[in-house]
């Protein structure tokens, strides 16, 4: 006998012919499932609630779809989000109507801002209850109107498998994104025979591919024509899978590469011509060396603010070439003169064509006696936050999954984890999200379950979204939280600390005892406190099965360099007073780089 | 820079949340909209709408970018005065005085304007033509108290 889903919770009444005839054969919530395993689909993270139940009771009858219940929605659309960069396949969530719904608002906002592939489905009350102010009612589409590539509200059963199907193709096409579909409760419940489609076409939606001939010319000649060229390499590359097509074409014509955050893991850190990341945090030689460039290739990248600084400033003596597939981020915040629009990896492919081996001993040279001037350091003898990533670095190789939260050891992940491998790290860029972290991993975890994970938090950031120890207890999710403890919000210390007079308004941050917090979630867990400890405790936490929670208490006031200040030009470099200024450092010459010590004394 | 009227037209797919989709990029990225017009166009399921920015090219150019990128358009076009007939259409409400009521009619005649309706104590004018004609009959009929004015914002074709 087949079971009545409908609730008792309906609001109004139900109008004649609310429902199709029982000659219909599929479910709205069975469409749903069917969609997900058409696109391959093997784990999604949700949260049950009223008008989700018809689809939590056919979830039952697919035993190949696994779903992971959270502990609070936001946190099933971040480990979507980590699925996804840990993949590139789409990350899916689910949450139920209202509050359901709007939990997972921060997850979605922080995937768009970093076009990540993401289908979040939500219940919705029945049709007819919509626009009534329903029990759990909340208008989702209209809110997430402005942080979705695009997004449905289903009324129409006939028009379910569509929808699905158009919503995976557009979240992982072209510029990919998150997309929303919102589906109302008689909606999962009513029957259809109307059939998936077999190609999708959207009038006016278009994948691009491979760029005009004369915009690769035109780059082409712009590189051979250049003397001291670099090239700031993207996520667009690792959308795109463009990082051997980067690589030769960095390889070839000796261009030194440069990542914006999102962007590491598409060159290799360890390839001589790498120089890490840039942007506020990033290292002084690639800061320098687009200062002085003649030609800055921007390839995947937005030319965020947190990249370019005052767009002022940014690459004084240089002409830009902007590789990228979307035509909007063309000229909106710098003005390129050469452009090459279509998917990445072919645009390179096109361009390596025409290449011709080129050799740069003066720029290499000069790129050189930067990276001696200005390295990054990790002051000896010392319990700092660097000295914690540096050692994780050593102890993983590079090899692991690493997320990070947002702060400050986002940016020393940034600048001490030298991955190997694309497609593992994980970080939100663009929103700067705190909590994204600890969910992101494990999304990445079960998506990847053969890698060694990381999750690399603050202990702000942290508290956010530490209920989900209990979902990576209940799964044996294998991620190992390498938690810096300083006792503040750091990155907003450091920035009080700097421009605000070093007056503390609201960063101390206390933290209940992580051991004991550890002990009632059933967490291995470790303090470490001490240098002598610290190779041991990694190793404690790699060498454990499940998830472990690794608290690093760490020196309390320790500051993030290079630094370009907000609203500054990347002209004005703020260095690590623990420097030694050294005479080399006078023949930066036209660069007003300042010690942070006494500009601010 | 200079700053001016832009006149943009877009075919839209008509999909729960469209116009709302449209104007939410017009709010959130901080394009001056002046007006905005939709209706039914050749395509069944489609719209046309008219939107009237104001803004110096870079912007005007990256709103064009940024509303192709939404999935509901399908395209969108920056018109030229030259090349394109732009019309609205005003329904203008005085309320003279009995003396004053012929002095109204010269003026809508002066205009060739229309007079779809009048009572004892008003009379409603319409006239369909370019923004700026509207603002000269506009500025003629204000001695005579216009009481409330309606225009549907501009809509544009190319030629």
């Amino acid at each position: 006998m087949e079971k009545d889903l409908r609730a008792d919770d309906e609001v109004g009444s139900r109008p004649e012919g609310g429902l199709r005839s029982e000659i219909m054969n599929r479910s709205g919530a069975r469409i749903v499932m069917e969609a997900l395993v058409r696109e391959g689909i093997d784990t999604i993270f949700g949260y049950p609630g009223g008008v989700v139940l018809p689809m939590y009771d056919e979830m039952l009858n697919w035993p190949q779809v696994r779903h992971v219940l959270v502990r609070h929605e936001q946190c099933a659309a971040h480990m979507a989000d980590g699925y996804a960069r840990a993949t590139g396949r789409v990350g899916v969530c689910l949450a139920t109507s209202g509050p359901g719904a709007t939990n997972l608002v921060t997850g979605i906002a922080t995937a768009i801002m970093d076009g990540i592939p993401m289908v979040a489905i939500t219940g919705n009350v029945n049709s007819w209850a919509i626009g009534k102010d329903a029990f759990q009612e909340t208008d989702i589409q209209g809110i997430t109107i402005p942080i979705t590539k695009h997004n449905y509200l289903v009324t129409n059963i006939d028009e379910l498998p569509q929808v699905l199907a158009e919503a995976f193709y557009l979240a992982n096409t072209g510029r990919k994104g998150p997309v929303l579909v919102d589906i109302p409760k008689d909606v999962f419940i009513a029957k259809t025979e109307a059939p998936f489609p077999d190609t999708i076409h959207r009038r006016g939606y278009t994948v691009p591919g491979a760029p005009p001939q004369g915009q690769i010319d035109e780059a082409v000649r712009l590189i051979a024509e250049s003397k001291r060229p670099v090239i700031i390499a993207g996520a667009g590359v690792l959308h795109s899978r463009a990082m051997d097509e980067l690589l030769y074409l960095a390889e070839t014509t000796k261009i030194p590469v440069i990542n914006s955050l999102l962007g590491l893991g598409s060159f290799p850190r360890d390839h001589e011509l790498s120089l890490g990341m840039m942007g506020m945090h990033g290292e002084a030689t690639g800061t320098l060396a687009v200062q002085e460039a003649d030609l800055v290739l921007g390839v995947g990248i937005r030319f965020d603010d947190r990249l370019t600084g005052n767009t002022s400033g940014f690459a004084p003596k240089a002409k830009i070439v902007h590789f990228d597939l979307d035509p909007s981020e063309i000229g909106k915040t710098v003005n390129p003169v050469a452009w090459v629009l279509g998917d990445l990896k072919q645009s390179l492919e096109e361009v390596n064509k025409l290449i011709e081996p080129q050799s740069r001993p003066e720029w290499i040279a000069q790129i050189r006696r930067w990276q001696e001037i200005y390295p990054l350091i990790v002051p000896e003898g010392r319990f700092l936050s660097r000295t914690v990533l540096k050692a994780l670095n050593a102890h993983t190789k590079g090899e692991a999954i690493v997320a990070t939260d947002v702060g400050q050891h986002q940016m020393w992940t940034a600048q001490f984890y030298k991955m190997k491998k694309p497609l593992s790290f994980l970080s939100s860029g663009g929103l700067g999200t705190m909590g994204y972290g600890f969910p992101a991993a494990m999304g990445a975890k079960f998506a990847r379950p053969d890698e060694e994970v990381w999750a690399v938090v603050g202990d702000g950031g942290f508290q956010m979204t530490l209920q989900e120890l209990q979902t990576a207890v209940e799964y044996n999710c294998n991620v190992k939280i390498c938690l810096l403890n300083n006792g503040f919000l750091g990155m907003v210390r450091q920035w009080q600390e700097l421009f605000y007079d070093n007056r503390h308004s609201h960063v101390a941050m206390g933290s209940p005892d992580f051991g004991k917090l550890a002990d009632a979630y059933g967490v291995q867990f470790f303090r470490c406190s001490r240098l002598e400890d610290l190779e041991a405790t990694l190793k404690g936490a790699s060498d454990h099965v499940g998830p472990v929670l690794c608290e690093f208490v760490v020196e309390m006031e320790e500051n993030v360099f290079p630094m370009v200040g907000p609203g500054a030009a990347n002209s004005s470099l703020l260095m690590d007073p623990d420097l030694e200024p050294s005479e080399a450092a006078h023949q930066v010459g036209a660069f007003e780089t300042t010690h942070a010590g006494a500009a601010l004394s | 820079m200079s700053t001016h009227q832009h006149t943009i037209t877009a075919l839209v797919q008509n999909e729960a949340g469209t116009i709302n989709r449209l104007v939410s990029l017009f709010r959130r990225r901080g394009f001056s909209l002046a007006s905005f017009n939709a209706g039914d166009c050749e395509d069944p399921g489609y719209s046309r709408l008219t939107f009237i920015v104001n803004g110096d090219d870079t912007v005007v150019s990256q709103c064009l970018k940024q509303l192709n990128k939404l999935i509901d358009v399908i395209e969108c076009e920056d018109l030229h005065q030259e090349t394109s007939v732009q019309r609205e259409l005003a329904l203008i409400r005085v309320e003279p005085t009995q003396p004053q009521r012929q002095e109204v009619y010269d003026v809508v005649s002066e205009f060739m304007a229309r007079t779809p309706s009048a009572t004892e104590s008003t009379i409603v004018v319409e006239q369909v033509s370019d923004a700026a004609n509207l603002e000269r009959l506009i500025t003629a009929l204000r001695p005579y108290n216009i009481t409330e004015i309606v225009r549907t914002g501009t809509v544009a074709i190319k030629v």
